[in-house]
C-alpha cells in the first residue's frame, strides 16, 4: 500500500466517522461472539487434546469399565510406545457436592509416560508421590482455586466408588503439577491406583480407559482399529480414539458444542457480511463522482479497487482487534462465572489465526461487490453523478 | 508533421443512447487545436461542448472518427492506456471544483502526483510552488470546505497542473463562481497559457472567457458557427 492509496482509504474512513465506527462495532461484537464462543469450546474441548494420542474406552460407553489386564495386551502391540490406565473416581469436595474434582486414579510412572509431554510430571513429584501410596499430585489451577499446599490433606467423597470408610477418600497432598503450556487445563488432580484399586471395597481392577502414545511414525488410525479388533470377540469390547475425537464424542453426551458454536457465529457472521457490504455498497455510490475525478487524474481501476477493498480490509482488522480485545478481557471473568461448568476459557492461537483468516476473507468478500462497481464505473457518467 | 501536443479531432460522429434510439451530438465533426492554443467553446447546453473535452481527454469514446493528440491516436486505446496517457498528458477543471472533501487543499493537489515517480520530498515542494502560484500557500493544510468557491477552483487549477501535462481541458471552470472570482480565474488560465506555454481548452458560458482565450469557437448542435459580432467585442 502506497502512501497515496493509505492517504485515500483514510479519507474514505473518515468521513462518516459515525457509520465507520458502527460498522467496526458491529464486526467487533461478531468477532467478540466468535472469540467467547471459540474460548468456550476450547476450554470445553481442552487444548491438551492431541490426535496423535490415542484413549481406549468400552465400547458399550463411556461408563462402563475395562478390565485392567487388558493393558499388557495393548503394550504387546509393537505400534505402542507406553500405555497407562485411568480411573475416574467421580468424586466432590467433601460436603459439598456442587463443588465436583476432576480426579483421576492412575499409575503414576505410565501416566507420565504418555502424559508427559502435555504435564509438567518430573521425576522429583512421582517420587513425592511414590513415598505416600495415599499421596496426589494436583494440577495447579486446582490447587490455586482451593488454595491447596503441598502437605494439606484433602477428603473427597466419591459418588459411585466406596472403601471401607465409606465413600469419602482422604489424600496428601505431595506435590503441584503444571501444564507444558499455559492453556493447558490443570484443574484436576492425580492420585495412586495402586493404593485406590486396593481399597475399593467393589469394582476392583477395573478401569475407565487407557491412554496410549503410538510410536512416532505409527498411524493412529490404524493403531486404533488394530486395538479394537483385538478386543471385537471379548467379554470388554474397545472403542478407540484419538484425544480429539474422543473429547469431542465426550462433549457430545452434553450437547454438541462444536455444532453450537458454529451455528452462533455463523449467524453472527451472515449478519455482519451482509451489514458491511451492504453498506459498502451504498459508501462507495455515495462517492461515484470521487472516483471518476480519480479515474481522470489517472488513477487506474485496479488502483481504485485496491482501495475499496482497502477499506474493508482496514474496518474488518480493526473490528477483528476490538473484538478479540475484548474477547481477553471478557474470559477471566467469564470463567470464573462458569468455573463449574468449563475449567477453563482461554483463547487459542488457532482459534486467533482463525479469526484473522475469517476478517481477511469477509474483507475481500464484502469489499468485492463496491470494488467491482468502483473498477467498472464509466467516467463520464460517474462524474455526472451528484 | 503535428507538434506534440497539436489536438486533431477527424471525422469525429457521437452520439449518446436515449432508451432504444441514439441523440446524435455530431456528425462528421473535424478540427485541430494547435499547441499552445487557448481555444474558448461556447455553445448553449446539449451543444455537445463538454462532449468534445471528454473526447480529448480520453475519458469517452467516439463512435466514427478519430481523436489524436499530437502523435498518439486516442481512439481504440485501452482504458488502462488511456488512464496512463491521460495522467501524463491532461489536466482536467471542472465546474464545480470536484476536490476529494476530507483532503487538505495540498493533498489535493498532490494527488496527481502520487501516481509520478517523485519522492515525498519532491511532490511536496512542487505543492508548495503550485500553491504559490495560483496564491494559496496560506491556505494550503485548509479543507476544501473551509475555502470559498474561488480559492477551491484555484486548487482545483493547482491540482490540473500538478503533473505539469501539456493540455488544460477547463469545464466551466467559472460557471459556479462570482464576477471577481471569475475574472481572477481566467487571469490564472491566461497565465498559464502564456507564460508556461499550457494548450487550454475551455467550455464556458461565460462570455467574458474570450477575454482570455485566443480563439472562441460557437458550438450549436453539434457544428461550429461563427458569430461575428461577439468575436468584435472580445477583440
Amino acid at each position: 500500500m502506497q502512501v497515496s492509496s493509505i492517504m485515500l482509504v483514510r479519507q474514505n474512513l473518515t468521513r462518516k466517522r459515525a457509520r465507520s465506527l458502527l460498522l467496526v462495532l458491529s464486526i467487533g461484537i461478531a468477532f467478540f461472539v466468535y472469540g467467547v464462543l471459540s474460548s468456550f469450546q476450547a476450554g470445553f474441548e481442552g487444548s491438551e487434546a492431541k490426535a496423535e494420542r490415542l484413549v481406549v474406552v468400552s465400547k458399550i460407553g463411556g461408563n462402563e469399565t475395562l478390565p485392567i489386564s487388558a493393558l499388557d495386551q495393548i503394550a504387546q502391540l509393537p505400534e505402542v510406545a507406553a500405555v497407562t490406565h485411568i480411573t475416574r473416581l467421580r468424586a466432590h469436595l467433601i460436603g459439598n457436592e456442587r463443588q465436583i474434582i476432576g480426579a483421576n486414579a492412575v499409575d503414576p510412572d505410565s501416566y507420565a509416560a504418555v502424559y508427559g509431554d502435555t504435564y509438567k510430571l518430573d521425576p522429583a513429584l512421582l517420587a513425592a508421590l511414590a513415598a505416600d501410596r495415599t499421596g496426589t499430585l494436583v494440577g495447579r489451577t486446582l490447587a490455586e482455586q482451593q488454595g491447596w499446599q503441598v502437605g494439606d490433606r484433602v477428603t473427597l467423597t466419591s459418588f459411585v466408588h466406596a472403601n471401607s470408610d465409606g465413600r469419602n477418600w482422604s489424600f496428601t497432598i505431595a506435590g503441584i503439577f503444571d501444564g507444558r503450556e499455559p492453556t493447558v487445563d490443570t484443574n484436576f488432580l492425580i492420585v495412586r491406583s495402586d493404593y485406590f484399586n486396593t481399597a475399593l471395597q467393589r469394582g476392583r481392577n477395573r478401569v475407565n480407559m487407557f491412554g496410549i502414545k503410538p510410536v512416532p511414525g505409527a498411524d493412529p488410525a490404524v493403531l486404533a482399529e488394530t486395538i479394537d479388533t483385538a478386543f471385537a470377540n471379548s467379554a470388554a469390547q474397545t472403542k478407540t480414539q484419538n484425544e480429539t475425537a474422543f473429547l469431542s464424542a465426550f462433549l457430545e453426551q452434553f450437547a454438541n458444542v462444536s455444532l453450537i458454536v458454529r451455528m452462533i457465529v455463523s449467524v453472527a457472521f451472515v449478519t455482519i457480511l451482509l451489514i458491511v457490504g451492504n453498506t459498502m455498497i451504498f459508501a462507495v455510490r455515495e462517492r461515484m463522482q470521487e472516483i471518476g475525478v480519480l479515474k481522470v487524474l489517472g488513477f487506474s481501476g485496479a488502483r481504485i479497487m485496491r482501495i475499496v477493498l482497502a477499506e474493508t480490509i482496514v474496518l474488518f482488522a480493526v473490528g477483528l482487534a476490538l473484538g478479540l480485545l475484548l474477547t481477553s478481557a471478557v474470559i477471566p471473568l467469564l470463567g470464573q462465572a462458569l468455573r463449574s461448568v468449563v475449567p477453563e476459557l482461554y483463547l487459542t492461537t488457532k482459534s486467533i489465526s482463525l479469526a484473522g483468516l475469517l476478517a481477511l476473507g469477509f474483507a475481500l468478500l464484502t469489499g468485492f461487490l463496491p470494488a467491482l462497481n468502483a473498477l467498472r464505473l464509466p467516467i463520464v457518467a460517474a462524474l455526472r453523478h451528484r | 508533421m503535428p507538434n506534440d501536443t497539436d489536438i486533431t479531432l477527424t471525422h469525429v460522429t457521437k452520439s449518446y443512447p436515449l432508451g432504444k434510439s441514439r441523440i446524435p451530438i455530431f456528425q462528421d465533426l473535424t478540427m485541430t487545436i494547435p499547441e499552445g492554443d487557448f481555444l474558448a467553446i461556447m455553445g448553449p447546453s446539449g451543444s455537445g461542448k463538454s462532449t468534445i473535452l471528454n473526447l480529448i481527454g480520453g475519458i469517452d469514446t467516439v463512435d466514427e472518427g478519430q481523436v489524436a493528440v499530437g502523435h498518439t491516436v486516442l481512439t481504440g486505446m485501452s482504458d488502462a492506456a488511456l488512464t496512463q496517457w491521460r495522467a501524463a498528458h491532461i489536466g482536467f477543471v471542472f465546474q464545480f471544483y470536484n476536490l476529494m472533501p476530507m483532503l487538505s487543499a495540498a493533498e489535493n493537489v498532490e494527488l496527481p502526483l502520487l501516481l509520478t515517480p517523485l519522492s515525498a520530498r519532491a511532490r511536496q515542494e512542487r505543492v508548495r510552488t503550485i500553491l504559490d502560484i495560483v496564491g494559496l500557500s496560506e491556505r494550503a493544510g485548509h479543507l476544501p470546505s473551509e475555502l470559498s468557491g474561488g480559492q477551491q477552483q484555484r486548487v482545483g487549477i493547482a491540482r490540473a497542473v500538478a503533473a505539469d501535462p501539456k493540455i488544460l481541458l477547463c469545464d466551466e471552470p467559472t460557471g459556479d463562481l462570482d464576477r471577481t472570482s471569475a475574472d481572477e480565474i481566467l487571469d490564472l488560465l491566461q497565465l498559464l497559457n502564456r507564460k508556461l506555454g499550457k494548450t487550454i481548452v475551455m467550455v464556458t458560458h461565460d462570455d467574458s472567457s474570450c477575454r482570455v482565450a485566443k480563439r472562441t469557437l460557437h458550438l450549436d448542435k453539434g457544428k461550429f458557427i461563427q458569430r461575428e459580432e461577439e468575436l468584435m467585442v472580445c477583440r
